[in-house]
């Protein structure tokens, strides 16, 4: 018995401390340059892969509940569905009336004063929530399909309300996308109103978003609505955002501080709308996919 | 309290036969299949997202620093880092913060597991209640200053459920052994 422990104890080989400072000093670096770099994405995306599958066969019970669910109250859900769509089918009339309206005279208008016509509408792909990641301080979903389907950082991700997030991390198969009350988003918006031009922060601690950094004489108020303004090129213009609930005007710094409501409910549903808009390329600080397109947009402009 | 015994007769004897809670390992090996598929199970487990709660304990790092501790040649530290890491990518946060909790909590077993296995299951939980909270204070001091923001104290209160879990989860995690040992006996 002895013996047999004895030569246990010689085949371990490495030290139990050699071992323990190796690898605490790999977590460390791994810590650190995730944090301030990229460098950590190809380690992050193979692993991610090795991953999926075991993530999709944990999350098999879940989605035949969901599927059983849905299926037990079609009926019912349909009849609601239905009459909201009557009722949504009867207000979209009239909005659709204007907006045939207002397109003409915006074109028209875009005509008399020489305005380049932009492309309004970009390709969009149909994602479902595969689960929220539990880290205490970000606000983040990861989606079924990743890179495989089109998907690249910095595309925005929207539902029936609005903007919903922003796509920062992809794997091939799975992206992640920090909601718009992640601390990380800062989002270009504009008070519909008038026009204002502000930047959006999320405020994680509360789930709204914060606009900051304006002047306190700035008109915005109390019920104003935001919506991406375009500026950046990251959101396309004129997505609903949120709805101002407070202004904070502090005089004696000269600035203000506005807290707004999401539209959208990155919290209710399992589907999601990710816009594929070609900028958001060039935005995304990815240096390894995109350097050679990245080089050709710089070549251009310098 | 901790219920200490009187070293009568039996108990030594049991001791030496290494029977009953807190036997040494190394006479009687648990099946490895039964080890590792705990682990599995309980990794698979913790991709669910039940752990959005504040205070969810960690049951992975439970079970892998029982394992540390009671099958200490099979599961240590390189276990524990390649399972924090899968984590870490699960979860989106800061990659090598579940890995280095696991390996500081597995390097705590496996230091304490010649003197854990002399105590029953209540006292090796409050031996292992400090180095749980040991290792995920360190990381949480270092994620919170590589990210800048303090997550709140739900880990420690998740920390304290996983070290009062360490006595039913060991007792689970040690019923085929002693369902073992009883056959032994019978045999004997």
């Amino acid at each position: 018995m002895s013996a047999s422990v004895n030569l246990e104890l010689f085949r371990r080989g490495v030290p139990a401390e050699v071992k323990l400072v190796l690898l605490v000093v790999v977590s460390l670096v791994l810590m650190f340059v995730d944090a301030h770099s990229r460098y950590m994405e190809p380690l992050r995306q193979g692993l991610s892969v090795v991953l999926y599958p075991l993530q999709r066969v944990v999350m098999l019970p879940r989605d035949g509940i969901a599927m059983i669910q849905d299926y037990s109250s079609a009926a019912a859900l349909l009849k609601q569905e239905s009459e909201a769509l009557q009722r949504q089918r009867i207000e979209l009339a009239q909005v659709v009336a204007n907006a045939a309206q207002l397109s003409t005279e915006n074109a028209q208008l875009r005509r008399l004063l020489g305005v380049v016509e932009g492309n309004p509408t970009h390709p969009t792909v149909v994602v479902q929530v595969l689960y929220e990641p539990s880290t205490p301080y970000v606000r983040r979903l990861v989606f079924n399909k990743g890179a495989s389907d089109g998907i690249a950082p910095g595309m925005p991700v929207i539902d029936e309300g609005g903007l919903v997030g922003q796509v920062i991390r992809v794997t091939p198969f799975t992206s992640e996308a920090a909601l718009l009350t992640d601390e990380k988003l800062a989002v270009p918006v504009q008070v519909l109103r008038n026009g204002l031009r502000l930047i959006a922060f999320g405020s994680p601690s509360n789930g709204r978003v914060e606009v900051r950094y304006f002047s306190s004489d700035a008109d915005i108020k109390p019920g104003d609505v935001l919506v991406t303004s375009g500026v950046g090129g990251a959101f396309p213009a004129g997505i609903s955002v949120g709805t101002v609930e407070s202004v904070e005007r502090d005089s004696s710094s000269g600035f203000a501080k506005a807290v707004a409501r999401p539209t959208s409910y990155p919290e209710r549903y399992r589907h999601f709308l990710i816009l594929k808009v070609e900028d958001s390329l060039q935005m995304a600080a990815q240096p390894h996919t995109e350097s050679v397109s990245g080089r050709a947009r710089r070549g251009e402009q310098g | 309290m901790i219920h200490q015994h009187q070293p009568t007769p039996r108990t030594t004897s049991r001791m030496l036969n290494s029977r009953g809670v807190g036997g040494d390992s190394l006479d009687m090996p648990v099946d490895i299949r039964f080890v590792w598929g705990s682990i599995i199970l309980v990794f698979l487990l913790s991709l669910l997202p039940w752990r959005l709660m504040d205070m969810a304990p960690d049951l992975l790092m439970l079970v892998l620093a029982f394992w540390a501790v009671h099958e200490n040649r099979r599961v240590g530290m390189v276990s524990g880092f390649i399972l924090g890491l899968l984590l870490d990518v699960h979860d989106g946060g800061p990659l090598g913060q579940h890995a280095l909790t696991y390996v500081l909590v597995c390097y705590g077993a496996d230091m304490l597991h010649r003197r854990l296995l002399r105590f029953d299951l209540l006292s090796q939980a409050l031996h292992m209640l400090v180095v749980f909270m040991v290792a995920r204070l360190v990381t949480v001091l270092l994620s919170a200053w590589v990210t800048g923001v303090w997550p709140g104290w739900g880990w420690a209160a998740g920390v304290l459920i996983a070290s009062v879990l360490w006595v039913p989860v060991g007792w689970l995690l040690l019923l085929p052994k002693h369902r073992l040992d009883d056959v032994d006996s019978e045999v004997g």
